[in-house]
């Protein structure tokens, strides 16, 4: 084993080591209940999770296409869209707070904000 | 080029497009977006220990955009672009000073280097930061991907020389 590659190996354990701890604290649950809708960098809607009764309702984009957004017990989820790759539809109910869910395609973000809400 | 060299190359490519396309109909791994195990790298990481820089790179480059094409999702060519280039261009760096028997070493920082050009991508195009928001995670399981892959393509030499 070379001088190089012992550099690269402890690099990428030192890396691996460090980013599994935050991960640890970035996956833990949001303790907030305030959520926001933002597309395009414009917010939407803001909602109490807590507060909100069950509906579903739907997002339209400008540049064409849908999300369907479900409000079920005080969680949030995209429960359908027509976008190809569906990957806001399996993100699933929107828990943590430093992982939103995400439409790339329609540039929508689903995710947990500070603050009251309208 | 010489003509048996473009054909090794063409095969290449049709391994890991057949790979890629095979990925893509696994269900997934987690629910997190942008974790996979990308098994088509295992033909990356072969090809840039056996061939030119230049030939990998037209073979990466086949690969994505036809496998974009395949995938019938056409739109995420850019961020498939972006992981594939700085993936590239970071094993091809790293290959100088990892020799052959650390292969699974190169692809785990091709991994890493993957995930960090996809993001950089998405926070580009959605011009915020919280398209990076599951970076830290994609790094831990693109560590774990890489090596597996890694592993694989040292078999594959292995059997090959």
């Amino acid at each position: 084993m070379t001088k190089g590659v012992k550099i690269c190996l402890a690099a990428v354990i030192a890396l691996f080591i460090a980013v599994a701890t935050a991960s640890y604290f970035i996956l833990r649950p949001s303790e907030s209940t305030m959520v926001e809708i933002v597309q395009d960098n414009k917010v939407l809607y803001t909602f109490d999770l807590s507060k909100e009764p069950n509906r579903t309702f739907r997002i339209d984009y400008s540049g064409g296409g849908w999300n369907e957004i479900t409000i079920e017990n005080g969680q949030i989820t995209v429960s359908d869209a027509d976008c190809p790759d569906k990957t806001c539809v399996k993100t699933g109910v929107l828990r943590s707070e430093t992982i939103p869910i995400v439409c790339l395609p329609h540039k929508l973000i689903v995710r947990f904000c500070d603050g009251e809400g309208s | 080029m010489k003509t048996k060299r473009l054909a090794e190359l063409s095969m290449l490519t049709a391994v890991a497009l057949i790979i890629f396309i095979v990925e893509l109909r696994l269900p997934d791994l987690t629910p997190i977006q942008g974790v996979k195990l990308g098994l088509a790298n295992i033909i990356t990481v072969y090809a840039v220990y056996r061939y030119t820089p230049k030939e990998v790179f037209l073979v990466l480059m086949s690969r994505v955009i036809l496998g974009a094409l395949f995938s019938a999702n056409f739109s995420v060519i850019l961020y498939s672009m972006a992981g594939a280039l700085t993936c590239l261009a970071g094993m091809l760096l790293v290959k100088k000073i990892i020799p052959m028997e650390y292969m699974w070493l190169c692809s785990i920082i091709g991994a890493i280097l993957h995930n960090t050009g996809q993001t950089a991508m998405a926070v580009l195009l959605m011009r915020t930061f919280a398209a990076a928001a599951n970076y830290p995670i994609l790094i831990v399981t693109g560590c774990i991907a890489g090596l597996f892959t890694g592993i694989c393509a040292q078999l594959v030499l292995k059997r090959f020389s």
